[in-house]
């Protein structure tokens, strides 16, 4: 990133804690319901310190890493069945459909009811979520692979595999990469849905616990900013990825 | 010097391509077949230069096509030397209308690409792209860019590189230099016959253009329109090597006249509805 480029980020969150403030001041809420942004900052320090962040953060990257991983795999598979084949495609684009129409909130207890409370039930319910926009963006992106280039494979005796792996799929990269970013913030939401329906540790069991039994909103909000922060640093990977990998076209 | 003299007088060169009968028709949607080509009989001796002429959509290049095994004959046969083609073959090489590079591949992994499809181990690749980049005319210094970041004519030297990797006996060529202005498009016409004095790959190219065919063939043959015979066989008899010159030459202008006349007169053989084919206009053997 430029200078000017990273001056302009951090001004644009220092407005943003700006008017946080604001508003605090302004409205004279108190700080159960909208602490300030100092306050927040000084607990979100707090309890990395005291490692009350810690263990739930470690369990949701778990989550997240294994899910999206997973989910993300099947929907390369799939997507690539789905563009190359019209049996798959009439057989799996219904439960594909239905599956993405039914809220995740909405599977998550039966999820957690199946497959417990413990880590797999997070997994299944990750790899859920983020099937659908990897497996879509595969499938747009095989289509979209130049028939010209096939025929060249084709001219020079390319094999299957050779064809999948020196044309279709670097072809279809920035189709799937872009897939990809979608995807990994949604396995970090799939993976607060499932705690939510059910876990014994996680950043989604940590904002009910200070909300509940603990009610130290502060903490809440730290959390808050902690998920947020998992879900920016894992889009800049896969970001990252796709300058390596597609940047320079 | 005749047309055959690429081949330093040894052992035969191998690439003597032969065509029987050979016909072709696409399947339509309602069910039926729309024939292309009708019964093509041609024989090109090894290291001999043939281009194809004839109107829009004749089916110039799916004869090429038919030729280098992407599509299944109809009826009839393809030969090189005593080995008939069923499919994509080794020992053809392809050019398009487009270079068609793998724009995330630099240029020389573009020219190597062949290479390792087939299984040749990287040393051996280097060795390779070293010689096809000396043999188009390449600049070493950019065969480490990607294709947007090279010039047309840049691009299709390339693809010409690629083409000759696993050194093709038959060199065959779709349109090869259409999309490059008129006066680099010569250039390569030239380029392509010092080419072929050195691989000595039998030719056949695919041309829009009287004067490209006239410079570069020994022979033009003109297809007609849809489905596509073949209406005449026009020895080109100058002297090699030529130079631009040469299309100012009697011959060349008598065999030019001939070849329009050719297509003009099939042009007047279609049908009324059929759409006139954009043919070269005189002007352009003033060049």
């Amino acid at each position: 990133m430029t200078r000017s480029a990273s001056l302009s980020v951090l001004a644009a969150f220092a407005a943003f804690v700006l008017i946080w403030k604001a508003v605090v001041v302004v409205s004279g809420l108190p700080p159960y319901i909208l602490p300030p942004p100092e306050t927040v900052a000084i607990r979100l320090v707090g309890a990395w310190r005291d490692g009350t962040i810690e263990p739930h953060l470690g369990t949701t990257l778990i989550e997240v890493g294994l899910g999206f991983g997973v989910g993300a795999v099947l929907a390369l598979v799939a997507g690539y069945g789905l563009a190359r084949s019209a049996v798959v495609e009439r057989l799996l684009s219904p439960y594909l459909v239905a599956a993405q129409a039914i809220p995740i909130l909405a599977l998550a207890p039966l999820l957690v009811l199946w497959f417990g409370n413990g880590l797999l039930s997070k997994v299944v319910i990750c790899s859920l979520i983020v099937f659908f926009p990897v497996a879509v963006a595969t499938m747009v992106g095989i289509r979209a692979v130049d028939a010209r280039l096939l025929e060249l494979g084709r001219s020079l005796r390319a094999t299957r595999r050779q064809v999948l792996f020196t044309l279709e799929i670097p072809a279809a990269l920035p189709n799937i990469l872009g897939g990809m970013r979608v995807g990994v913030t949604l396995a970090v939401v799939g993976a607060l849905v499932g705690e939510w329906a059910g876990a014994n540790q996680g950043l989604g069991v940590l904002i009910n616990l200070a909300r509940g039994s603990l009610f130290d909103i502060p903490l809440m909000f730290a959390t808050l900013v902690t998920i947020a922060l998992v879900g920016i640093v894992l889009y800049l990977i896969v970001v990252a990825f796709e300058r390596r990998l597609v940047g320079n076209r | 010097m005749t047309a055959l003299g690429s081949g330093n007088g040894a052992s035969p060169a191998p690439g003597a391509l032969r065509l029987r009968g050979l016909s072709f028709a696409f399947a339509t949607h309602g069910g039926g077949s729309l024939p292309v080509l009708d019964g093509i009989d041609l024989a090109i001796p090894a290291g001999g230069i043939v281009a194809l002429v004839g109107p829009n959509g004749c089916g110039k290049s799916t004869l090429l096509r038919v030729i280098a095994g992407l599509l299944q004959p109809g009826g009839g046969e393809a030969w090189i030397d005593a080995r008939p083609i069923i499919g994509p073959d080794p020992r053809i090489g392809l050019v398009f209308q487009e270079p068609r590079l793998l724009p995330w591949r630099s240029a020389a992994d573009n020219i190597t690409y062949p290479l390792e499809l087939a299984g040749w181990p990287p040393d051996r690749r280097r060795e390779r792209l070293a010689t096809l980049s000396e043999l188009v005319g390449l600049d070493p210094a950019v065969t480490a860019s990607r294709p947007a970041e090279l010039s047309g004519g840049t691009r299709q030297r390339v693809a010409l590189a690629r083409s000759l990797a696993l050194e093709p006996e038959v060199l065959l060529l779709d349109e090869p230099f259409s999309a490059l202005d008129a006066l680099t498009r010569e250039r390569f016409d030239l380029e392509l016959l010092r080419l072929w004095q050195r691989a000595a790959t039998t030719i056949v190219i695919v041309t829009h253009s009287i004067p490209e065919a006239i410079l570069v063939a020994d022979r033009v043959v003109v297809l007609s329109a849809r489905p596509a015979g073949i209406v005449a066989d026009v020895t080109i008899d100058l002297p090699r090597p030529r130079a631009i010159a040469a299309l100012d030459d009697a011959v060349a202008v008598r065999a030019s006249h001939r070849i329009r006349r050719q297509l003009e007169d099939d042009e007047a053989d279609e049908t009324a509805g059929a759409r006139a084919a954009t043919l070269p206009t005189p002007t352009e053997l003033a060049s």
